[in-house]
């Protein structure tokens, strides 16, 4: 009975199956397959050769990666700081109120990410909301906020902010309310709880939470566009006009899968490391 | 009706079914009732393919807009040649990208020769960028623009910045005070220029030395990069820049015709393209090389020659621009001065006098590298 149950659950997740592979590996295959093109073909026709690979290299294409790589570290420890006393107050302090709260935060997700971007331009630009207002009130003039590395690290914080919040609040609601109470009761400070007890127990929904943005933020592009006026150029940026203005499709499909075997290999690391039974509730 | 679970996966299943042949139908129809168009925008608004709709009833006309030459050339690359009829794209993209690798096919003659006699008199010979090495018609030209740079004429007058040229950008006195509108074709050209080098010829290694030295002054100059024109004319109004690198009456004239008049574009008065300083863009509609085109293609080519459309393709929304049409006296007594002042027209013969054709840039992939390293420091 139970190889039958198992025959039929094959069969039933084969379409699925097939779909999954026609959906997403189908694509990433196309875009390896390019990565060891010749320079500059439009076909895979051809003989298989590594110069993408050698150019990325040579070219400094690779100092794009490590920006993007670094960006990505930071926006993702600055999320979990900002994040954390939040997500706490929505899993175990404001009770009907986390609600309304989580509605706001998605509602954010309704907007296309490059109208609010725009909004934040509009806001720190010279002449903007900010030094707009300074220079009425104060009659001094300064520079605007924009065009520079941290600006770009604060759209990141400020686009990726609920892949953080959810994860990690799903997280903390996990951590039993008993066994702060007895840690209390033992003694524990307030450090020792959050160090021993709470960290340990909200891992999953921190490493699910870090692990989502740090991957997006690695792969993001319009902050370092529209906020930082690209004082650092990012690599997807890279990517996407070696597709465009370069013409050169091999020398893109190398920068993404380079960036896709990076970033990937983090979240392998990562996913290996978490139990999502343990997230959804079905720990046995 | 009570439906069991087995009878509504049965209708599901059905339905999908149902649909997918639906989906499969307009495949295997005739493409006498349609007409797919890639262009910039303009052509796909509703000003444009409305009056064509009306035009010829029952026929339905998509057009999708496209963010740059090369993306929409992306799309023809990755298998949508069946897909679209026509593709609107700048005629060196056109001459030397899509007709060399059969994307795209000749027009008739016939047809399409007796309109480029009423177009302006830079048009009318008629111009020769149209056609292909060949001799053959392989697209007609409607919208164009010098492009070189922008200036706030508060902050910088039209007669400096036209005197002084390209070397503005060089000039210490301009450190951190404009931005670069990073299309990268684009600046290499203008990189070029700004080294005193012609982009349309072999540049040397004398060429490349000077390249490299007018890259690393301008990208160390720039106070900021963006490739997007509404951030670069506000940056500019604001006053957080007093210019930028790259850019001509297609970027300028939203600002202008919002009543900035002060943001102007400029065409240098010398440069080294034999002795020309700026460069001219010129669009080519296309009919793709689509193993099923519409005969509508073709019609539709015609139809946007007329004087309203070609009105409301200058006039489209986000950038304004002339059009070869304005040659017509008939056609030109459609714009008012306020559209005339948005798009330069008061300068624009004496501008295109000094510009160059947008061509092919021989050394194109050794420049950009040295521009890509130059950038992302």
């Amino acid at each position: 009975m139970e190889r039958i149950n198992q025959r039929l659950g094959v069969l039933s997740a084969l379409p699925v199956v097939v779909f999954l592979a026609a959906g997403f590996l189908a694509p990433l295959c196309v875009v390896a397959a390019f990565s060891i093109m010749p320079q500059k073909v439009f076909s895979l026709a051809n003989l298989p050769d590594f110069s993408s690979y050698a150019l990325m290299i040579q070219e400094g294409y690779w100092e794009s990666l490590l920006v993007s790589l670094a960006m990505a570290f930071a926006a993702t420890f600055i999320l979990f700081v900002i994040c954390w006393p939040l997500a706490f107050a929505m899993a175990k302090v404001f009770g009907r109120f986390t609600l309304v709260l989580t509605i706001g935060v998605v509602m954010t997700l309704f907007v296309s990410e490059n109208i609010r971007l725009f909004g934040w331009v509009l806001t720190l630009m010279k002449g903007g909301l900010i030094e707009g207002y300074w220079r009425s009130w104060t009659g001094q003039s300064f520079d605007g906020l924009l065009y520079n590395v941290p600006v770009i690290i604060f759209g990141l914080v400020y686009v990726y902010l609920p892949f953080m919040l959810f994860p990690l609040a799903q997280g903390i609601a996990m951590v039993p309310d008993d066994a702060r109470q007895a840690a209390f009761d033992l003694g524990a400070n307030r450090w020792q709880i959050f160090r021993e007890v709470e960290l340990p127990l909200s891992a999953p929904g921190i490493a699910v939470g870090c692990l989502i943005t740090f991957v997006l933020t690695a792969g993001a592009i319009a902050e370092s566009k529209l906020l930082g006026g690209r004082a650092v150029i990012v690599i997807s940026d890279e990517i996407e006009r070696s597709f465009t203005y370069g013409q050169n499709w091999p020398l893109g499909s190398a920068l993404a899968m380079t960036l896709i075997a990076v970033v990937g290999s983090f979240a392998i690391f990562g996913v290996t490391r978490i139990d999502l039974d343990a997230i959804m509730g079905r720990k046995r | 009706m009570e439906l069991t679970r087995r009878q509504f996966t049965k209708y599901l299943g059905a339905g999908a079914g149902l649909a997918a042949f639906g989906a499969a139908r307009p495949a295997f129809a005739a493409r006498d009732k349609e007409m797919n168009i890639l262009c910039w925008e303009g052509y796909n608004t509703d000003n444009v393919l409305g009056p064509f709709r009306k035009a010829f009833p029952g026929v339905t006309a998509r057009a999708e807009s496209g963010t740059s030459d090369p993306d929409m050339i992306n799309k023809l690359r990755a298998g949508e040649l069946k897909v679209w009829d026509l593709i609107n794209v700048n005629q060196p993209w056109a001459r030397q990208q899509l007709f060399p690798e059969k994307l795209i096919k000749p027009l008739s003659k016939e047809r399409f020769l007796p309109y480029f006699s009423k177009m302006s008199p830079e048009f009318s010979a008629p111009y020769p960028l149209a056609f292909a090495e060949s001799g053959e018609l392989i697209g007609m030209p409607q919208r164009y623009g010098p492009f070189s740079f922008v200036v706030n004429t508060d902050k910088i007058s039209r007669k400096t910045a036209e005197d002084q040229g390209w070397s503005l950008f060089l000039d210490p006195a301009m450190k951190g005070r404009f931005g670069v509108l990073t299309y990268d074709n684009w600046n290499v050209i203008h990189l070029c220029l700004t080294a005193g080098v012609n982009p349309f010829k072999a540049v040397g290694d004398d060429g490349v030395t000077k390249f490299t030295e007018a890259t690393k002054t301008v990208f160390g100059g720039a106070k900021m990069l963006s490739d997007d024109l509404v951030a670069m004319n506000t940056a500019l109004i604001n006053g957080e820049i007093d210019a930028y690198f790259t850019g001509g009456t297609y970027t300028a004239s939203p600002a202008r015709f919002d009543g900035a008049n002060n943001i102007r574009a400029i065409t240098p008065n010398s440069g080294p393209v034999d002795g020309k300083g700026g460069v001219v863009w010129v669009e080519l509609t296309s009919v793709v090389n689509n193993p099923d085109v519409s005969p509508l293609a073709e019609d539709f080519l015609e139809f946007v020659q007329k004087a309203e459309i070609a009105k409301a393709v200058s006039f489209a929304e986000g950038t304004y621009n002339p059009v070869s049409q304005m040659g017509d006296p008939a056609i030109f007594k459609l714009w008012n001065n306020a559209e005339l002042d948005a798009i330069q027209w008061d300068s624009l013969s004496e501008e295109l006098s000094r510009s160059a054709d947008f061509s092919v840039v021989p050394d194109y992939d050794a420049l950009l590298k040295i521009y890509t390293a130059a950038k992302r420091r």
